[in-house]
């Protein structure tokens, strides 16, 4: 089963520009994608995004970024609101993000666990799914 | 026979023997009076600077250095001038550089740069004065200084550069261009000592 989730916190622009630091780099450049590795943070707007590792797809036949790939446990963060989880897939064309595997959604004192959130950043809504608990602090604001 | 001198045929030739060699003599000597005067002193025109500069310092002008390094790739390199190495700095010296790196796999890269160091010992090629690469996958990095194996595909810059290609923009502290080691036949270029890199989706 799964619960729409709107995290207006996490709203964010996939039209900013993508700012990605790190410690390496290593592109391929036959097959048009490029690894960042070693304490990996992604800004784009308020959002912000860090995990050990990512691949960045390059727009097939184009330029630009299509998808990043996050793995090695993702923290995704906007503001006072997070999610976390084991890996996380952002498509930079569509504004969507898919965090898989222990998510954890956490705004202020509430939070909500799953195994799959789907997250439209432009819309600041998502759904999440796969063994949903959400723990509701009464009386902490939303 | 020799009595009859007085028809008109004999009295013209009489007159044409004398008057023809006349003419002759005439078109001879003008001949010299209108042609180009020559002057033996002016030497063929050759630049003096060139010469005694050359005997000063022995180089060569657009030299070509060609190699195939083991893992295949072709790696051809040009310089307008070369000079060998004088005194302590015996590695030959060159200016003006152009290298092109073919790999096996179809990509190449190209180089300029402006001054260019031959070690031979070390199997290196330094490329100083400020380097320029691009890739056939679009990537242009401009970098200080830059060291090209001539054995082996690699290609390394340790000053900070900017690069940009079909990612965005990218700045970091250095840059390497090598085969990778667990997929032999790609290439990667590397790029460490903090890397950022922007991408801007309006663009």
């Amino acid at each position: 089963q799964g619960t729409d989730v709107a995290f207006a916190g996490l709203k964010g622009d996939s039209s900013a520009p993508v700012e990605i630091e790190s410690d390496k780099l290593e592109v391929n450049q036959a097959e048009g994608f490029a690894i960042f590795t070693g304490n990996v943070r992604v800004k784009q707007g308020p959002m912000r995004m860090a995990a050990p590792q990512m691949r960045v797809d390059q727009v097939a036949g184009g330029t630009g970024i299509e998808r990043i790939h996050a793995t090695g446990g993702v923290t995704l963060a906007n503001g006072a609101e997070a999610a976390e989880s084991r890996e996380a897939t952002y498509t930079v064309s569509t504004g969507e993000i898919v965090m898989t595997t222990d998510v954890l959604l956490t705004q202020g004192a509430n939070t909500i666990a799953g195994q799959r959130l789907v997250f439209d950043i432009d819309s600041g809504t998502g759904r999440m799914e796969g063994r949903v608990q959400t723990v509701y602090k009464p009386g902490s604001g939303q | 026979m020799a009595a009859r001198h007085d028809n008109l045929h004999s009295r013209l030739v009489a007159w044409l023997k004398v008057i023809l060699p006349l003419a002759a003599l005439v078109v001879l000597s003008t001949l010299f009076l209108v042609s180009r005067t020559i002057d033996p002193s002016d030497a063929i025109p050759l630049a003096g600077v060139d010469v005694e500069d050359r005997a000063r310092e022995p180089r060569m002008t657009a030299p070509t250095w060609a190699g195939l390094t083991d893992d295949g790739a072709a790696l051809t390199v040009t310089a307008a001038e070369a000079r060998p190495g004088q005194g302590g700095d015996s590695a030959p010296s060159a200016t003006g550089l152009r290298a092109r790196l073919e790999t096996p796999d179809g990509s190449a890269a190209d180089l300029v740069a402006a001054t260019g160091r031959l070690d031979d010992a070390a199997r290196l090629l330094h490329l100083g004065g400020g380097v320029v690469i691009d890739t056939t996958s679009g990537y242009h990095i401009t970098s200080d200084a830059m060291t090209a194996s001539l054995d082996q595909t690699d290609v390394k810059s340790d000053t900070a550069l900017a690069a940009t290609g079909p990612l965005g923009q990218i700045e970091a502290g250095s840059m390497r261009l090598t085969e990778s080691p667990d997929k032999p036949g790609t290439y990667l270029l590397g790029f460490g000592g903090n890397v950022k890199l922007i991408y801007d989706p309006k663009q």
